[in-house]
């Protein structure tokens, strides 16, 4: 059977060029970067390499990027780093940090793990599209306020936030602005110098390279504490032996995003309007979830009436199209998304949630076949639904 | 979670489910959803009136989080047994399972309140929350219905008795203006109907102190009537008697407001007026029965009519006035027996302010007040004072509105059920002959429904009755754990299905 990928937003297939540009790390140049030696030294340079190519697209200095194990690691260093460092203000009124309520969990776990610690997190709200409220945010801040995280842009819905507004609030009073890019990196150009952003975490895994490798770009003369100890790899920042040919891939993926991305953008987003077009179109009672306009190039979020996401994504799946869901049906804890609840979506609404992310490797004829099955399985799980409204 | 957690007989049912669909003229109907659902005798806002969720049917309105009336698609009764959460607030207690949703927020734990603090910021954090995860403190709303409806002239349509000879005529169109409201809410303080074949006639009862309010009340029955009210005063009793010796408008009155204390109400069309009429209504009302500090300052109204109570926290709110009710238990002072009544408080420097120059009063307000309770778009936004937990083994209830998917109690918004099943049997010599069903849910809770239809399909009642949860999930080659509970309702509609066709068979025998 034919399978189509729309779940890009999870994570993307490694690109050929990554893989080549990553293999020789294996076995051939398989040394330590710390080693003196010349194995050593081969690696040493690749890492640096990698370092450059990271930096280049963020406009970055190749100093301020350091090597992580994933956009998880990135976001706990960033928020863990800047709040040890911070300790003595811990009993300050606050708020320590501010961030806001549609974080990926690698934030709002984080913050909630350093609230237990005694620092005072405030979470803003979003308006109905996932846009947080730059008022809010300003009223927010005091004088113990130094630490702002805001995602670029939202894993589940797409939304891009008002980063460059961000940035000139944190920077006009003297806090620290880190922002989750995870899923915006190699989508949108970034700027780290213009948009005024002292800390940013990136993942390999979306951008078409390997998984278990991500960076954390960390503005010069910013100070963090480590939250890994040992051989003080990484300025003494991340301990551990380099992980070099993931370091290498994520390098090579960074490189190709930039080069590919007026393309990619172009190419991706007329495929995903015209997705999105045809479902509102084709389908009664569905609907856009996030942003019409401020939103990822490859991002389509639809809601359903009376029909459950997880027998959607099931159903789509015995078809061949792979998506993902925000009902609480398909989730560990069996709760809704707290993004489409911070949106203000009921829960039997997020019930009804479809996400489906493209990439570079989908095509027109997908987008068709998508668009000629998913009216079909929407329509016999209504029938199945007592929900839905009796002929 | 991927299609690699189910068994390939869980797919086999999700992809082809067996005997999925109605059956109209079905012997028995089961239905169960998530446990969302509040005892028989929570109170919901109808339109207009308070009352018992187990007497709303199909068709009927109901008040929404919109602050507006929609109708009823469907009922649901079921048994529980488990914990039921109580939620109270100023406005009154709402029962209800631990799963159902509130429309409200939890309060930042750090949160304080202000004296400027803007309020709006925070209304922005209105969600849908788990009655079980509200705490003490944390903001809950309710809706106040705005609508203006004006109605100018009022017909008495009530014929004069033959054997009343002495009735003065009175105009057969009332205008409902300033005079007539006020007027009203003097009778629904103070009023009194008795109609008996000699004797049809009304009272208002006042203090003997109350020479203002009754000189006022007199003048309305004049300018409204056209009549001249009798007064009796009685010293020893400290009492003043207003008497209307008319029969039409003792039945007028009768009609009107309802016929003893318990039962009084205002009538529906009062409830939508222009806000300036409904003030009227509101002086009458405190002036007959209120009670005012102006140095406390504090302004209350005591009533044994849960229904007025009720309404006249709408009237209240509606102007912006911010209500507090409390149940005062049912006593006995100096050997006259109190029942059961509502104090109906109102404190605060916002609300005071517009309840004093409603009433022409000038409490001494005090220059700044916090308050953690405030109106926005048409929503209270009011902190929770207590919750409980307590048993409950008994019938509980739920509703599905149409487009809101909500409804009010006396103190809350609640959302209607989320995901469920309903099963439809058809019944020929004690088995069943025919089966179907409808579900909302995941791809096991839509397979476990599909082969409970496969497994009773043509057992008698009694072993249909007793297939179990397990052996539903067996029959499927097992379910993964974190569904076992929440998809595999199937032997329970079924279960309720029966019960459905046993009281059917029961009524009609």
């Amino acid at each position: 059977m034919k399978r189509i990928y729309l779940d890009h937003a999870a994570t993307t297939p490694v690109d050929k060029e990554v893989i080549e540009a990553m293999l020789p790390y294996f076995s051939e140049y398989y040394g330590n970067a710390s080693s003196l030696h010349s194995f050593g030294k081969e690696a040493y340079e690749a890492l640096e390499k990698s370092r450059e190519q990271v930096a280049r697209i963020l406009n970055a200095e190749n100093k301020e990027i350091l090597f992580t194990s994933g956009g998880t690691e990135s976001d706990n260093l960033a928020l863990k780093g800047v709040a040890y460092k911070n300790r003595d203000k811990i009993n300050t009124k606050g708020p320590h940090i501010i961030t806001s309520s549609i974080e990926h969990p690698a934030v709002l776990e984080t913050c909630k793990n350093l609230e237990k610690e005694g620092f005072k997190i405030k979470y803003l709200s979003v308006n109905k599209y996932g846009v947080v409220d730059l008022d809010e945010l300003l009223e927010s801040i005091t004088k113990d306020t130094f630490l702002i995280s805001i995602m670029f842009a939202n894993n589940e819905i797409g939304t891009i936030q008002p980063i460059e507004e961000i940035g000139k609030i944190a920077r006009e009073n003297d806090i620290i602005f880190h922002t989750d890019a995870i899923q915006a990196i190699g989508k949108i150009p970034i700027d780290v110098k213009k948009l005024n952003i002292d800390m940013l975490s990136i993942s390999s895994h979306k951008i078409y390279g390997p998984k278990g490798v991500g960076a954390l770009f960390i503005r010069k003369n910013l100070n963090i504490k480590p939250i890994v100890n040992g051989g003080g790899h990484e300025r003494g920042l991340r301990s551990g032996t380099e992980n070099i040919p993931g370091i290498v891939g994520l390098g090579k993926a960074c490189e190709l995003s930039m080069e590919r991305l007026d393309r990619d953008t172009r190419y991706i987003m007329g495929l995903r309007d015209k997705l999105i077009k045809g479902v509102l179109e084709n389908i009664e009672e569905s609907y856009l979830n996030g942003h019409p306009k401020d939103r990822l190039v490859n991002n389509a979020h639809f809601r359903f009436t009376a029909i459950e996401g997880e027998s959607l994504l099931i159903s789509l799946d015995e078809k061949g199209i792979a998506a993902s869901t925000g009902s609480a049906c398909s989730s560990k804890k069996l709760q809704p998304s707290h993004v489409l609840l911070a949106i203000g979506l009921t829960p039997v609404d997020a019930h009804g949630s479809l996400r489906l992310t493209l990439g570079r490797g989908n095509n027109k004829e997908e987008i068709d076949y998508v668009l000629q099955v998913l009216p079909e399985v929407v329509t016999k799980l209504r029938e199945i639904s007592p929900l839905w409204k009796r002929s | 979670m991927c299609a690699a957690i189910y068994s390939e007989k869980v797919m086999e049912h999700f992809r082809n489910p067996k005997n999925m669909g109605e059956i109209k003229d079905a012997d028995g109907v089961g239905t169960v959803g998530n446990p969302v659902c509040v005892l028989p005798e929570t109170n919901i806002v109808g339109n207009p009136n308070l009352t018992s969720i187990s007497s709303f049917n199909i068709g009927d309105k109901v008040l929404s989080h919109d602050s507006k009336f929609h109708e009823i698609t469907r009922r649901f009764r079921r048994n529980y047994s488990g914990n039921i959460i109580m939620i109270k607030n100023r406005l009154g207690r709402t029962f209800l399972t631990p799963d159902h949703l509130v429309y409200g927020f939890k309060l930042p734990e750090d949160y304080a309140y202000y004296y400027t603090r803007n309020k709006k910021k925070l209304s922005n954090q209105l969600s849908w929350w788990h009655a079980e995860h509200f705490e003490k403190r944390d903001i809950i709303t309710y809706p106040i219905p705005m609508d203006i409806k004006d109605i100018e002239y009022l017909k008495i349509d009530i014929l004069k008795s033959d054997h009343d000879f002495r009735s003065k005529k009175i105009p057969l169109k009332i205008k409902v203006d300033k005079n007539f409201m006020c007027f009203s809410g003097y009778f629904l303080s103070e009023g009194n109907t008795r109609i008996q074949k000699s004797k049809t006639y009304t009272t208002l009862t006042f203090n003997i102190k109350e020479d203002e309010y009754i000189q006022d009340c007199l003048n309305l029955i004049k300018k409204v009537f056209g009549l001249d009210a009798k007064v009796e005063r009685r010293g020893k009793r400290k009492t003043v008697y207003i008497q209307i010796y008319n029969t039409h408008v003792t039945r007028f009155l009768r009609e009107l407001f309802g016929s003893n204390v318990e039962e009084k109400r205002i009538p529906d069309f009062m409830m939508l007026l222009p806000l300036e009429k409904q003030a009227e209504l509101i002086r009458g009302l405190w002036y007959g029965d209120g009670y005012i500090d102006i140095e406390k300052p504090r302004a209350s109204y005591s009533t044994i009519s849960k229904q007025l109570a009720n309404q006249i926290k709408i009237l209240l709110l509606r102007q912006g006035i911010i209500p507090s009710i409390y149940e005062e238990k049912p006593r006995s002072i100096n050997h006259v027996n109190h029942r059961k009544a509502y104090r109906i408080y109102v404190l605060g420097k916002p609300s005071l302010k517009k309840l004093g120059s409603i009433l022409n009063v000038k409490f001494k307000l005090k220059k700044k007040t916090i308050s953690n309770t405030w109106i926005d778009n048409g929503l209270l936004f009011t902190p929770i004072t207590k919750v409980e937990k307590i048993e409950y083994n008994g019938p509980v209830y739920n509703l599905e509105v149409e487009s809101t998917h909500s409804y009010t109690t006396e103190s809350l918004i609640l959302h209607n059920c989320g995901d469920m099943m309903t099963i439809y049997i058809k019944v020929k010599d004690n088995r069943i002959a025919d089966i179907k069903f409808k579900t909302f849910g995941c791809a096991a809770a839509i397979a476990t429904s599909s082969m409970i239809t496969e497994l009773a399909k043509g057992k008698t009642i009694e072993e249909a009755e007793k297939i179990t949860r397990d052996d539903v999930a067996n029959e499927l080659d097992g379910l993964p754990p974190i569904k076992m509970h929440c998809s595999n309702l199937a032997a329970d509609a079924l279960k309720e299905a029966i019960k459905d066709y046993r009281n059917r068979k029961k009524s009609s025998e």
